[in-house]
Order: C-alpha cells, then sequence, then structure tokens
C-alpha cells in the first residue's frame, strides 16, 4: 500500500502556490494536514502527478476575529482550535465539531481547512460549514471568490472548487451571543465517520429565532441543509417550538444511503429522532438559563 | 517523482536521508533511519501502531511523508527508555500491567501515552482513554492497557517498580 | 503484587493442591510453588516496550528485493491474456511471475491436515480466477513502491462469469470449481432426518428452531502476513515468517514444495498474532518461496491491510439451524442441527465443522441428536482457522437455550442447571460418545452467581424498564476440548529442552511459539518453580524451527496444557541429574539435596552448601569427579504426550443496556468465570480471555467482511472493518475456578474460550434486554440497523442482500444446465446395462473416502460368491477384512475400527462399469462420500 510516484513542491507563498496549480492543469493535489489524503495516496485512489504542500506559507494559519465574525486559515491544525479561546466562545459548535474529528493523534495534524475542502459527506466540518453559514475563501491567479459553504459541495469528495484554486480562508458569521447551539453525531466508535450527524445554531433575539442554520453528515451525498427546518424555525419563538415537528421537517432535505455499517432507513428513522431529542435538550438548556 | 535530501534529528541523533517524494515517514524511520520499533499496521491511519512523535505531538507516521518531516524532532519508541535499560514510566506501567502480548500494536500505544503522560505532562484518565480510542489491538481486549492508562493518571506519583512480584 | 485494579477486585486465586498425574512421575505441590501461580511481568515485554522486537518486516537482508502483487478485479472467471510487456519495462523491476513460471515446482499445496485438498490450489491463478484478490502475477523489483507500480501495469484480460458469493449461492448457483457436481467441498451427516429422532422432535412438548447467520470475519492480526524467503546455500533455504508455529511451516514448505533435499530452517522470533490465520503458508507466500528458489535472490512479501482484509484467508461465514425439544419441565429431550460453512474458493482446510455436532450437546443431558453439516465453495477468499473455530455450537446452543427458557417460562440459570452434567455426575458419556471425566460449567455457573445477584439485577432491570431504559443479563456456558495431541497428525506432543548452563543460569529452548501467549514467560516460571531457581535466571528460546523439536505451536488451546506438562518433565529430569552428582560430589544420600534459589543444599548439613554454579562446572568441567557412568553436562529433555483431550469449562455474564431510540448496545458489565486448571501465570490466563471476549465482541456487535453481489468486498480498510476499540470493551472480572487436569501439571487450556463464550453471552444479553420487544433473530453483527428493526417490528435494513439472489435469479436453469454436461456417465445407460449384464465386482478397486480432513485413500479388494462378498481395505494405516453382501451391483459392508474412536463403518456401495460410488456411514459421525474406480 504505498503512494504512486508524485513530485513534491512546497511553496512558501499564497501567489507560488496559486501559480503551480495553474500550470499542473488538474495534475496537482494540495497536501494540507494530509490525514485524508494520505490514506487516498497510499491507497493509490489519488494520483496526482504533483504535491502541492501548503504547510509552509505563514498566511493560511492561524484564527482571526474579524468584522462581524472569525477568520480561519485553513491550515489551522485541528488541535489548535480546539484550544483556541477565541472560537470556544463565538463558534461552540464548530470546536464541539473538530473534538469528533478522528483521533488525538489525527487532530494533531489535521486542518480546518482540507477537512472543509475535502468533502467527505460523512465528516463533521462540511456540514458545520453550511450549517453556521461560513463562507469559503478561495484565490487563483484568475482572481479570488468567495463561496458560501452551502453552494461548494457537489457530491462525495466534490466541491465546486476549480482545478487552478487554493482555499485560503473559512470565514464563519458571528452568531449572537448565547445562540442555540446543536450538535449530535452518532458513530459507532470514536473517531468513525458519522451514521447519522447533525449541527446548527438558532440565534435568538427578543425570544425568537431570528436565524437558523441548519445541515446534516452522514445523511447524503454531501452536507445536507435543511433548509424547510430553518425556514420552518424563522421567527417562531423558543417556547412554540416543536422539536418533532422540525426534525420532521429537517429529515425531508436528506438523502441517506445504505452501506454495511447502516441502511437508510436507519438513518432517517433515527437521524429525525436525534434531531428532535437534540433539538429538545439545547432548548432546555437555554430556557434553564 | 522528485526525490529529496532531508535531516531530521531522531531520538536525539542527526539524521540524513534522500527520499522520493512518496515515501512516508514512517517508511523512512523504518528503512533508512533504522528504527524498526516503528510498526506498519494499516498505513491509512487507523491502527495507530505507527505512531511516534514529531516536535513532541503524537501522529500517524504512516499520515506524513518524510520530506514533510525535514528539520523536525522525531522521537520513537526506541527513544524513550534511558541509556541504561531504565523503562520510560509508561512502558512501565505498561509491563506492570501486562498491557501488551504480542506486542505489535504497542510501540504506537507507548508513543500515545509518553506524548500526554511523558515529563512534565500529566494527562487524565479520560483525556488518555479518549486518545488511546486511536489504537487497535487485537490481543489483549486493552484491558492492562486501560490500567496502565489509569495507573499513570493517578495524582500521585507512580512508583510500581517491582510491584509485580508478590 | 501491586494493587489490584477495579477490574480484578473480584479475582479469585485457588491454591492448587497436589496435582492428578497420567505418568510415573508423581508431579506434586503445583500451585504452591514460588512462580507458578504467579503473576510474574513477561520475559517478552521489554524487548517489545523498546521497539526491539524482531517481527518479519523488521529483516532485511544483503540483495533482498520486494515483491508485489498483481490481483484479480472479479471473483470468477476464465484469465484470456496476461501480458507484463509494459510492468517489465518500469526501471527496478527485475522479474514478473505467472503460475506458468512457478509450475516447474508442481507444488501441492496441502491443507493443515497436510494432505492434498481435492480442489487443485496453486499459488498463483491457474488459467482462472475464483475470487476478487486471487494473486495472478508476482512482481519483483527494488522495493515495494516500485513493485506495486508495475502490479498496477501488468494487464490482464479476462472473461467475466458471474460469482457465487454466498452459502446460497452456492446451493444453486453454477460451480465454482469446473468439473464438480456441485459446490460441497465436504459433507457429513444425514440427509434426511431419522425416522425415531424427527419422532421424538415432532412429539416433545416443546420444540425450539433456532437459526444462526454468522458473519465472515477477518482474523486481523495487527501484523499481516508476510515472509523473507533466502536460499542460503543451493540446498538451504530459510524463511523468515510470521506464522503460529516455525516447525509447522517447516514441516508443510518440505512436503508442499517436494524438495526433500533441501535444508528448510523457519525463524519467527516475535509474531503480531495468528489467530489461526498463519498456521501455515497460502497462495502468496508459497508464490514468494517459489520465486526465491526461482530468481535467487533473497525476497521480501509484506501484505497490506488492504491485501489482509481482502485477499487474505477468512473464516466464520456459516449458517446453522438447531432444532431442540424440551418436555414441560424444560428438560432436554432431543434436537437436530444443519450447519453450513462458506469455505470460498481455495480453503486452508476442506471445513465441515464436525466439531460443531460433537460439542454442541456435550455438557448437556442430551438424549438424542442427529445432523447434517456441509461446507461450500464458493468465489471468495478461501476459508482458514479463527480462534475457537467451531464456536457455533455454543452460540447456536446457548441462544436456543435462553429462547427455549423464555418461551417455556422458566429462569434461563435454572434451564441450564436442570440439563447441565454437574460434576458429580461424571464420568459420563456426551450424547456423541465424548467421555467426561472433569468437566465443570455447572460449577463454573454457580461460581458465578456467587459474584453476581440475579435477583437485584432483576428488581433493576424491571424498575428502569418503567423508564423505558432497556436492561438485558446474559448467562451462557461451555466446554470446550483443549491440549489435543494425537487425533490429528499436525496435533502432536510438546518438547522441552532445558540446560543449566555452567554459569548456574537457565537456558530452555521450546517447540513452542508465542504470537503473544506469553510462553517464554510461563515456561520460564515452570523451570524457575521446578529447578529452584531464580525466574530472572531462566532464559526460554523458541520460534526457530532448527531449535527444539515439531509441535503445531499456537492452535486448539493447547501449548500452556502440553509445552508445561513437558517443561515440569524435563526439569524434574534435570533435578534428578543434579541431586546426583551434588550428591556424589558431597558425599551426601540423593535423597538429602535440595535447590533452592540456585543453591544446592545438602539437609543437616549447610557446610556443604555450593551455588548450583559450582555443581554445573563440575559437570561440565570436571569428568573426573562425576559418578561412574554419569553422562556430563547438566542437560534434560522431555517431549510429553498429554492424555488425548483436556477440557476446559466457563460460565459467563454480562449486562447490556440497549438504547431503544439508536439500537446501539453498551456493555455495563462482564464476569468470566472458568475452570482452566493450574493457572501457570493468572494474569496470561486472565489476557487471553479477555482478548477473546473482545474478539467476541467485534463479532456480536461491528466486525463484518461483507462482499457485494460481484463478490466486491465491501469492508477493504479498517475504515470500513471496525475492530473492537477500546472504548468498546469493558473491564472484565474474573472467577477462577481451577480444577487440575489429568495432564502433568494440571493445566488446561484457555486461548481460545474467550471468543467462544463471549459470543452467546453478549448475544443472550441484548436478546434478553430487548425481549419486551420480541426475539433478536440471530443475524450477525447484531448492528443498530437490526436491533433498531427489533425494537420497531419493521425491517429497516439495507436491501443489500436480495441483490445477490437478483442476480443470480437472473439465469434460470443456469446451474443444472452447466453440471449435467460434466458428468461423464450417463446414468440410465448403466441401469440398462445392470439388469442384462452381470456385474463385475470381484478385483481390485481404488477408492477414497471423503472426509473432512481430505480425501482418504485406499485400495478395496472384493470376492464375491453368490450373495457374499467378502474381501479386504487397505490403505497406508494397514488392511482390515471384511465380508458382507452383495444384491446386484450393490455392496454392503461393515469394519469395525477402533483408532482414533470406537466406530462401526457401514459400507454402502454401488458398482457402474469401473465406477464405484457411495456411503460410508461412520457411526455417530454420519456419512461421507465414497468415489473410485477399478484398478486396472
Amino acid at each position: 500500500m504505498k503512494p504512486a510516484p508524485f513530485d513534491y513542491v512546497a511553496p512558501t507563498t499564497i501567489d507560488e502556490a496559486c501559480a503551480i496549480l495553474a500550470e499542473a492543469h488538474g495534475g496537482a493535489t494540495v497536501l494540507a494536514g494530509g490525514q485524508t489524503l494520505l490514506p487516498l495516496l497510499n491507497l493509490r485512489m489519488s494520483q496526482p502527478f504533483i504535491l502541492v504542500d501548503i504547510n509552509h506559507i505563514a498566511g493560511l494559519k492561524g484564527i482571526a476575529r474579524v468584522d462581524g465574525g472569525t477568520l480561519i486559515g485553513p491550515m489551522t491544525r485541528q488541535c489548535e482550535a480546539i484550544e483556541n479561546t477565541a472560537l470556544q466562545q463565538h463558534l461552540p459548535v464548530l470546536v464541539e465539531a473538530v473534538r469528533h474529528i478522528g483521533h488525538h493523534q489525527t487532530r494533531n495534524l489535521g486542518t480546518i481547512g482540507g477537512s472543509v475542502t475535502l468533502g467527505e459527506p460523512a465528516a463533521e466540518l462540511p456540514a458545520t460549514a453550511v450549517a453556521l453559514k461560513a463562507t469559503i475563501e478561495v484565490r487563483s491567479i484568475r482572481g479570488s471568490r468567495n463561496i458560501p459553504a452551502a453552494d461548494f459541495y457537489l457530491g462525495p469528495y466534490m466541491t465546486v472548487l476549480e482545478e487552478d484554486e487554493l482555499v485560503t480562508g473559512i470565514r464563519f458569521p458571528d452568531w449572537s451571543p448565547g445562540h442555540i447551539t446543536l450538535f449530535r453525531e452518532l458513530a459507532q466508535r470514536p473517531g468513525d465517520f458519522a451514521l447519522v450527524g447533525l449541527a446548527g445554531a438558532l440565534s435568538i433575539e427578543s425570544g425568537k429565532v431570528a436565524r437558523a442554520g441548519l445541515a446534516w453528515f452522514g445523511m447524503g451525498p454531501t452536507p445536507m441543509r435543511a433548509r424547510a427546518a430553518e425556514q420552518l424555525l424563522l421567527g417562531q419563538s423558543v417556547h412554540e417550538i416543536d422539536p418533532q415537528a422540525v426534525a420532521a421537517a429537517a429529515i425531508n432535505d436528506t438523502a441517506p444511503f445504505d452501506d454495511q455499517h447502516a441502511s437508510a432507513e436507519y438513518r432517517r428513522t433515527v437521524g429525525a429522532r436525534l434531531f428532535a431529542s437534540t433539538l429538545r435538550e439545547a432548548i432546555r438548556v437555554r430556557e434553564a438559563a | 517523482m522528485s526525490t529529496h535530501t532531508v535531516t531530521m534529528t531522531i531520538n536525539g541523533r542527526r539524521h540524513t536521508g534522500t527520499v522520493e517524494a512518496r515515501v512516508s515517514l514512517a517508511d523512512f524511520l523504518r528503512d533508512q533511519a533504522g528504527y524498526t520499533g516503528v510498526h506498519l499496521g494499516c498505513e491509512h491511519g487507523v491502527c495507530g501502531a505507527c505512531t511516534v512523535l514529531v516536535e513532541g505531538n503524537a501522529v500517524r507516521s504512516c499520515l506524513m511523508l518524510a520530506v514533510q518531516a525535514d528539520g523536525a524532532g522525531v522521537t520513537t519508541v526506541e527513544g524513550l527508555a534511558a541509556a541504561d535499560g531504565t523503562l520510560h514510566r509508561v512502558q512501565e506501567a505498561l509491563m506492570n500491567e501486562h498491557g501488551l502480548q504480542c506486542g505489535f500494536c504497542t510501540p504506537g500505544i507507548v508513543m500515545t501515552m509518553a506524548a500526554l503522560s511523558g515529563e512534565g505532562k500529566k494527562a487524565t484518565e479520560t483525556e488518555l482513554l479518549d486518545a488511546l480510542s486511536g489504537h487497535l489491538c487485537r490481543c489483549t481486549g486493552y484491558q492492562g492497557i486501560r490500567r496502565a492508562a489509569q495507573q499513570l493518571a493517578k495524582p500521585e506519583a507512580m512508583d510500581t517498580a517491582n510491584g509485580e512480584q508478590s | 503484587m501491586s494493587a489490584p485494579n477495579a477490574s480484578t477486585g473480584n479475582t479469585e486465586r485457588t491454591a492448587v493442591a497436589d496435582t492428578a498425574q497420567n505418568g510415573a512421575t508423581r508431579v506434586a505441590g503445583m500451585g504452591s510453588g514460588r512462580y507458578i501461580g504467579k503473576r510474574a511481568p513477561r520475559k517478552e515485554d521489554p524487548r517489545l516496550l523498546t521497539g526491539r522486537g524482531q517481527f518479519v518486516d523488521d529483516i532485511s537482508l544483503p540483495g533482498m528485493l520486494h515483491v508485489a502483487f498483481t490481483r484479480s478485479p472479479i471473483a470468477r472467471g476464465a484469465i484470456l491474456s496476461v501480458n507484463t510487456e509494459v510492468a517489465r519495462d518500469v526501471t527496478g523491476v527485475h522479474a514478473i511471475y505467472t503460475q506458468q513460471d512457478l509450475a516447474v515446482f508442481n507444488a501441492d499445496m496441502i491443507s493443515f491436515y497436510l494432505v492434498s485438498p481435492d480442489i487443485k490450489t496453486t499459488p498463483l491463478a491457474d488459467g482462472r480466477v475464483a475470487y476478487v484478490g486471487e494473486p495472478v502475477a508476482l512482481v519483483i523489483a527494488d522495493n515495494r513502491h516500485i513493485a506495486e507500480d508495475a502490479a498496477s501495469l501488468v494487464e490482464v484480460e479476462y472473461a467475466e462469469e458471474d460469482p457465487v458469493v454466498t452459502i446460497g449461492d452456492a446451493r444453486s448457483g453454477p460451480t465454482v470449481h469446473p468439473g464438480r457436481d456441485d459446490n460441497i467441498s465436504v459433507q457429513m451427516g444425514e440427509e434426511e432426518l431419522d425416522e425415531e429422532l424427527a419422532d421424538k422432535l415432532d412429539s416433545a412438548p416443546h420444540l425450539v428452531t433456532q437459526k444462526v447467520v454468522h458473519q465472515r470475519i477477518s482474523q486481523s492480526p495487527m501484523e499481516t502476513r508476510g515472509v523473507v524467503a533466502t536460499r542460503e546455500g543451493a540446498q538451504e533455504l530459510t524463511l523468515y515468517i510470521t506464522c503460529q508455529s516455525p516447525h509447522l511451516v517447516a514441516r508443510w514448505v518440505s512436503l508442499a514444495l517436494g524438495v526433500p533435499q533441501t535444508a528448510i530452517r523457519v525463524i519467527a522470533k516475535d509474531v503480531g498474532g495468528g489467530f489461526g490465520l498463519k498456521n501455515h503458508p497460502w497462495k502468496e507466500e508459497t508464490a514468494v518461496i517459489l520465486a526465491t528458489m526461482l530468481f535467487d535472490r533473497p525476497l521480501k512479501w509484506i501484505e497490506d491491510r488492504y491485501e489482509n482484509l481482502t485477499a487474505s484467508c477468512q473464516a466464520r461465514e456459516q449458517e446453522m439451524v438447531l432444532q431442540v425439544a424440551f418436555d414441560n419441565d424444560g428438560k432436554l429431550l432431543a434436537s437436530h442441527g444443519d450447519y453450513s460453512v462458506n469455505n470460498g474458493a481455495f480453503p486452508q482446510l476442506s471445513e465441515c465443522n464436525i466439531a460443531v455436532h460433537m460439542f454442541v450437546w456435550a455438557a448437556y443431558k442430551m438424549p438424542a441428536y442427529g445432523f447434517l453439516t456441509r461446507g461450500w465453495y464458493t468465489n471468495t477468499p478461501g476459508y482458514a482457522a479463527y480462534r475457537g473455530p467451531w464456536g457455533m455450537e455454543s452460540l447456536i446452543r446457548e441462544t436456543a437455550l435462553d429462547v427455549a427458557a423464555r418461551r417455556i417460562g422458566i429462569d434461563p440459570i435454572e434451564i441450564r442447571r436442570r440439563n447441565l452434567v454437574t460434576l458429580r455426575e461424571q464420568p459420563a458419556e456426551s450424547v456423541m460418545g465424548i467421555p467426561l471425566e472433569d468437566v465443570t460449567p455447572a460449577e463454573c455457573l454457580e461460581k458465578l452467581l456467587e459474584k453476581f445477584d440475579v435477583g437485584q439485577f432483576r428488581a433493576e432491570q424491571a424498575s428502569l424498564r418503567k423508564e423505558k431504559r432497556y436492561l438485558g443479563l446474559g448467562i451462557a456456558t461451555y466446554i470446550e476440548p483443549t491440549g489435543a495431541a494425537g487425533a490429528i497428525t499436525t496435533m502432536t506432543g510438546e518438547l522441552a529442552q532445558v540446560r543449566i548452563e555452567p554459569t548456574g543460569k537457565v537456558t530452555a529452548t521450546m517447540s513452542t511459539h508465542s504470537q503473544g501467549h506469553g510462553t517464554a514467560t510461563t515456561m520460564a516460571q515452570i523451570f524457575a518453580d521446578r529447578l529452584g531457581v531464580p525466574y530472572e535466571d531462566v532464559s526460554v528460546f523458541e520460534g526457530d524451527s532448527s531449535r527444539g523439536g515439531f509441535s503445531p505451536g499456537a492452535a486448539g488451546s493447547r501449548q500452556g496444557v502440553i509445552a508445561g506438562g513437558a517443561a515440569i518433565m524435563a526439569a524434574d529430569l534435570l533435578v534428578s541429574k543434579v541431586k546426583t552428582l551434588a550428591a556424589h560430589v558431597l558425599e551426601a544420600d540423593p535423597g538429602t539435596v535440595t535447590i533452592e534459589d540456585a543453591m544446592v543444599r545438602i539437609e543437616g548439613s549447610p557446610e556443604k552448601s555450593r551455588s548450583l554454579a559450582e555443581i554445573a562446572n563440575i559437570a561440565y568441567g570436571e569428568p573426573d569427579r562425576l559418578p561412574a557412568g554419569f553422562e556430563s553436562g547438566l542437560e534434560a529433555q522431555y517431549r510429553y504426550q498429554p492424555p488425548p483431550m483436556t477440557f476446559s469449562s466457563a460460565a459467563n455474564a454480562c449486562v447490556v443496556e440497549v438504547d431503544v431510540d439508536t439500537g446501539f448496545v453498551t456493555i455495563l458489565r462482564w464476569i468470566s468465570s472458568e475452570d482452566c486448571g493450574t493457572a501457570i501465570n493468572p494474569a496470561v490466563v486472565e489476557g487471553q480471555i479477555s482478548g477473546g471476549l473482545a474478539q467476541a465482541i467485534g463479532m456480536v456487535l461491528m466486525e463484518e467482511v461483507g462482499f457485494d453481489a460481484r463478490g466486491n468486498p465491501v469492508a477493504a480498510t479498517y475504515k470500513d472493518y471496525h475492530l473492537p476499540a477500546i472504548s468498546d470493551v469493558p473491564d472484565f472480572e474474573f472467577v477462577h475456578a481451577s480444577t487440575p487436569s489429568q495432564s502433568v501439571g494440571g493445566m488446561r487450556g484457555v486461548g481460545e474460550g474467550g471468543a467462544i463464550i463471549g459470543v452467546p453471552t453478549l448475544v443472550n444479553a441484548i436478546a434478553d434486554a430487548l425481549s419486551p420487544f420480541g426475539e433478536v433473530p440471530v443475524e450477525l453483527p447484531l448492528t443498530p440497523t437490526r436491533l433498531l428493526s427489533v425494537i420497531e417490528g419493521r425491517d429497516l435494513g439495507a436491501k443489500a442482500g436480495s441483490e445477490t439472489t437478483a442476480v443470480m435469479a437472473s439465469q434460470p436453469g443456469a446451474a443444472p444446465v452447466d453440471a449435467t454436461p460434466e458428468t461423464p456417465v450417463a446414468p440410465p445407460q448403466a441401469t440398462a446395462e445392470d439388469a442384462t449384464e452381470a456385474v463385475r465386482i470381484d478385483g481390485d478397486w481404488n477408492m477414497a473416502l471423503a472426509t473432512p480432513m481430505g480425501a482418504q485413500e485406499m485400495t478395496g479388494h472384493f470376492e464375491t460368491s453368490g450373495e457374499t462378498l467378502s474381501g479386504y481395505l487397505a490403505s497406508a494405516e494397514g488392511q482390515m477384512d471384511f465380508t458382507g453382501t452383495v444384491a446386484g451391483n450393490k455392496l454392503q459392508f461393515d469394519l469395525k475400527v477402533v483408532k482414533p474412536m470406537k466406530i462401526t463403518l457401514k459400507y454402502n456401495l454401488e458398482v457402474n462399469g469401473d465406477k464405484i460410488s457411495g456411503k460410508c456411514k461412520m457411526g455417530i459421525m454420519g456419512s461421507v462420500k465414497v468415489t473410485g474406480q477399478r484398478a486396472t
């Protein structure tokens, strides 16, 4: 189980990296933390001509508070994100999601950007980015653009990212202080991909839901945004929310599949149930506080 | 297919070698540097047998290229015991608690525990067990591994030397 | 002793009194010794903890090259062409071989029983492929990376055919191996239910029909398979190979390769787990060995995990239906078992698992039992052993008993109490004729119940159910034949060679082999104990076929029992030698000599004390001071032949909670109460049980090698093949019963028990938890989807299983049409001839008996006179005469045999032209096929 041959380059600037990607015409793959890419290389499921290691680009690291949100450099290690106080304060759902990624050892190398960019449909971060209405900032020699996470994912490991584009930042908007947080993952063992997963946030203003972001993971070919449930919640006062009804709406926005670990019907049944109980519990905690 | 000259400090010794880009850190440590205590159990990051310390952090050496570790300090299981053979406290805890059988997964488990309970570090039992969920052992049913973790997390200094012989 | 933690706090250690013995030597005081019975730290650990172990991938030889395989991407079909040109041109590639190249050696890949399998098995695919992953070409290159590059460039053209994947497919589909009548690899028992048995089942007040579907398992040792082969001279072949016995590998290679003049040495110092997968080389290892001989350079092949999960032999896939009849008190009346196992395409042993039937009711008072048992060929990787290969017997019996208890309305513990054979009721004989002298499952159960308050649990269970929380208690008992030697050619005694070095230190060479078993530790404990030397002074060597002698190593829970006995006997011989010499040198009576702490002392004369080293120095270096006729040196060896079978017994209990919202299972408590006789090292014993129980948890809850309808593996990595992690395995509590066995030292085997009893224990706990919702179909693994289906009373399952059926059903009539032309003799014609012509019976016939251990060949000599038949059957084992009857072309005769057990063989044969066929009924073992032709 050894990778097919490839060239390795380690640019030190974003411009340099973009130039290499452009020149490779699709033959390049970006190496971030490598915790998903390396298994794919070892299994020869990915066979790039050039591996572009972006670990040496200083500008891709770090977590910064920016106007109305938090900008996370894609090369921020998952272990760093867990420890970051700004994230703990402003994006508790994201921190909870990162805790569920892989294991201690893979979080030491694995990055926020790597997980968001690869688009594994059962992974935590793509769904969390969709739920929290993150924007993915990308650059190429052609320029830069910002892509809403909800529009980023096309299918398993398939995104709208062009072959010459590099993710340079993930911007998470602030949710109102004290927003309701939702996160639930059902997996056989710690570190396994989710059988059922959901992430979400609800901003409450004057006792009513002012903004809602909800998404599933492990419940379809991409992270599945629960749009109908979001719509249902908007404007509702917190104590009026019927978790069962919201869950029923949310489960309609999934397209789960059968595999050896769980059937689609299992995922639907348990998904709706966990959605309702997670929402109910989150509301209870808020009411109690 | 590019080749690269890499230099790392492995268990305190400088080691320079030339590698193809595709060679993993694990293969470099085993085949070129001679640290065969680094075991490859799956080469896709699940079993944890290849875990080593890079700059003090436990990482899968099968999920890192050798070229990525250029300039880094690496510790393998060969680098823990004292020169006189005295075992590291993690190794001693595993021995006292019968935490290994075939010993193939053991180097990785030792390194994760050493990363969290090594010199100047004191992980809680929960932290240790959480990190150990990233290791597969087919022999022991994890009984002695868990006991060793509990020993290491105990607040008082652990001294179980010769503790097994009654 | 360090402070025991919570998980071992309940451990009970029973001192063992004088041990029974079966030989002339009285073995007394076991367990009161200084080392036997102690949780000694392991001799193996310091090197393994510091990365100084020597596993096969750690071997590197000058000039060594690396191997990778091109493997079949399809499950069934013909190879039309193989083109290696492009691959051969890759820089760093040295050679590419196909079966055509390796065929010059004519290797005979024999089974675990060391006989030719009834389907020819070649190292590389020979014209056809029969499973996804079957090796087709072997690439030799500078390193593994390049070898894999080239392997992917070998172009193979296939004519793909629809595969036979499941046991169901095998029953109705085309034949996996061309030229065979069906996909039955081996069959025993009776196809038609015996009338008397059928009556008993039908007329019983309660009849439980229990079905178990057991998934396919990957043994998955953490160290995958691998070999480094080198010729160290024209007539020397050295193999470093990860295995379960270097001696068995050497014997297998010698026989399989047909190179008797070659000195074969097999070295395996450290092995990263075996669990049945590494009994002997199979396709890939054999191909590498042959390629080494062909290319004449050291070659290394290390299986990667993808290969291990998809192309290694696998285990356990089986289905069984057990009918069990009970009276109104829950007492057993009769039973019938129908068992099938998926043997894959090229099994290491053509298995129909007769042991399932031998042991299913062995410890229970069961009046009548009948069975049918079959192995099936399919287009999947071949069958190999896995810890407790016959474990189905415990799984189906113990789950059936719980179903019966619920149905009849009695307590599951009570139903066992009413039916188990207690120690007081022994000696007894099981329904299958197995003599029982000292099995203790009933006693283990009672000891277990001293540690677990069932009444309290039931109260807690009832009150929690009101809160919609579902707890369950599972109880199971079992017995296991361990330490077997003599019944199978590979299962032998064990050899211990021990010497006191001139330094006074002790060195021993054992025929044992550890894949984590810690035999260097337990054997050292015995030597230290028996010789009177410190444990630290003893070194035990194993793992090299050039040292010690033959043994199958770890197979069948045997090393502690047999090698332990050998170590005791060898040590005692050596002690007697020391005493003789010391008495002579020190002018004392041999009866007054003692050895303690490496000092030789004379009772009553403390001034005469000498160190063992002093005595040893005399033994080796001062021949003038030796008694007359005394062999110089201090060395002894003993090969111990144990009693034919030594039983271990156990009872386990576990408590689970099932989350009825998700179908997830949490194990809350687990108690193991086992009787392994003398525990040489309780920590090692508990380690063996714990590892087996963890594997049982994996089998019940998460592990599964699956295939899609085309025979493609669906769990190709550890992301999808789920081994239990630390979070899946609870703390185990132990109760040790310790009834000494009849073997020297009193040990009983403990290697496999956990993997056997753990499965029904956990299944029963889950079924108990979910009993308010109905019975849980025992289809492993019990995934959340399957359990939620029970909880919700509707099928939430994936539709993957039916897909296979659909594919097979899409070719109606394919099977019979395919099979017919392959039958050379048209039966109607033969019948017509019978009526008109005299049948030629007299003379010699070459015949074969299709036994589970392979075809047993023999010559039959028949003489007829009217309706009387006489003659003999002759085989390598000897000749036996018989008389019988003839009616037309039908022959009947009986043979009484005493080995390996007393049974009457009833032959019913039919002669058609120059062919002879029929059945041989082997008593309780059922019938096997007989085929043959006239000797020319």
